[in-house]
């Protein structure tokens, strides 16, 4: 059974790759499965920074997320934060987001080439990620404990009455189709875009449409087994997954997901929102660090070489931190909630 | 349901769902290149890593959520239910007498 590998489009497998990648998938998965999307954002670059050609890396990563995801879904649905119907319903939006964000990024790339394309993948990211990150964790910080209730943006455009209305009930929200629409279609351009449209969709569920944090999160992982699976079978039908690569990912991040999913039950709600605003935050001076490289190859600004390179690996070591910081917060905050706990059984029995 | 299952039932489980979990990986790591290849001809093909991966998730998730039962690590929702059944026996509601005038 010798059969030799294309070596252009297949790495080889050394230990520590297969460990990289197992612990990568491991903090990735826990990380999605606490607030429902992560992960992808490190991996892909990862893989690619181990030799993997762009193309494989996307397909790659993206044939681990929606098994991922599904058991993260299934684990969630378990303890009763799924809105099966909010996902679908923004899964369909989130699908026509993607094919207009594919567009959008062909057209950047015939205009301007590949380093205009990447200055606006991380134009993008800086801009999102700011913005978005940046509401979310001063929301989180400023009501820590407080009970989701729907935030006023949210509760002005429930009272909307515009046909057709839908009703999600595990979220608690009743509003206009109309308004689904536009979170959905952002999930997917930034999908298309960033990798990550968890990004836009969980925040775009818990303050348009005036979902919990804790279904926000758990539906997304709805929306990104149906994004992933679809756009598998568009990377699979070209021949661009590396199985070997999906199989040691998924090994790690179907211990994560499960743990993160756990993570949800036993932490307060807020935490879901101070780490998806944390690791916003941090990548955005990941992707920062690396638009002066771009700016560089478009002839609009001069950089010394050295200090191109340098910023490259800082943006990828922060990204890394990124996603570490994450994991190190979810872990932490569930073993402090642990031990609450059993003080509190103690104080009982006593 | 796996949250359900005691810490020897869940290292059972986890036992079972491992040793078929490495086998597969087993099986597709010893054949690696040959199915790597296989996989990744495109068109019809496209259904081998998906169902693999359909496949792994369940097998392998298995074993994740047995793994962290087993090692007692389990959702709040699920002691708040146990904590409810051995707490009411042994609070009784007094009985009053009412008058409905």
């Amino acid at each position: 059974m010798d059969v030799a590998l294309d070596s252009l489009k297949f790495i080889d497998l050394t230990t520590s790759s297969i460990i990289f990648l197992f612990i990568v998938g491991f903090i990735g998965g826990l990380v999605s499965g606490f607030i429902g999307s992560g992960g992808a954002f490190v991996l892909t670059p990862g893989m690619m920074s181990l030799g993997v050609p762009g193309t494989v890396a996307v397909a790659s990563n993206m044939c681990h997320k929606f098994p991922k995801a599904l058991v993260g879904a299934i684990k969630r649905f378990r303890y009763g934060q799924v809105d099966v119907k909010l996902g679908l319903v923004m899964a369909a939006s989130a699908g026509v987001g993607v094919q207009v964000g594919i567009k959008i990024q062909n057209a950047i790339l015939a205009a301007w080439g590949q380093a205009g394309s990447n200055l606006y993948v991380s134009l993008s990211f800086v801009a999102v990620l700011v913005i978005v990150g940046g509401y979310v964790f001063y929301d989180a910080m400023k009501r820590p404990g407080a009970k989701a209730s729907g935030p006023t943006l949210a509760q002005r455009l429930q009272k909307i009455e515009m046909w057709p209305m839908i009703t999600f009930k595990t979220a608690g929200v009743r509003i206009s189709m109309w308004f689904t629409i536009p979170v959905g279609f952002a999930t997917g351009m930034l999908a298309a875009t960033i990798a990550v449209g968890g990004f836009i969709g969980v925040p775009g569920m818990i303050y348009v449409l005036g979902a919990s944090g804790l279904v926000a999160s758990a539906s997304e992982l709805v929306i990104a087994f149906a994004m992933g699976l679809g756009g598998t079978v568009n990377w699979a039908m070209h021949g661009m997954v590396d199985i070997r690569l999906t199989l040691i990912i998924l090994a790690g991040s179907l211990l994560g997901v499960q743990l993160g999913a756990i993570g949800t039950t036993i932490v307060r709600e807020a935490m879901i929102k101070i780490v998806m605003g944390s690791i916003m935050l941090i990548v955005a001076v990941s992707r920062a660090l690396a638009v002066p490289k771009y700016l560089a190859e478009l002839g609009l600004v001069e950089i010394p070489k050295d200090a191109v390179a340098l910023m490259d690996k800082a943006s990828f070591v922060i990204m890394c931190a990124a996603l570490a910081l994450g994991a190190v917060i979810i872990l932490g905050s569930m073993y402090k909630a642990r031990k609450a706990e059993s003080r509190q059984a103690a104080y009982g029995q006593a | 349901m796996a949250q359900e299952l005691t810490k020897k039932q869940a290292l059972a489980r986890m036992a079972v769902f491992g040793a078929a979990s490495a086998a597969i990986y087993a099986g597709i790591f010893h054949f690696a290149a040959p199915i790597t290849e296989m996989f990744a001809r495109g068109g019809m093909y496209a259904a081998m890593p998906i169902a693999t991966v359909f496949l792994v998730s369940y097998v392998h998730g298995g074993f994740a959520s047995n793994l962290w039962t087993a090692l007692g690590i389990t959702a709040k929702t699920q002691q708040k239910t146990v904590q409810a059944t051995q707490t009411t026996p042994t609070k009784r509601p007094e009985v009053r007498a009412t008058l409905n005038a």
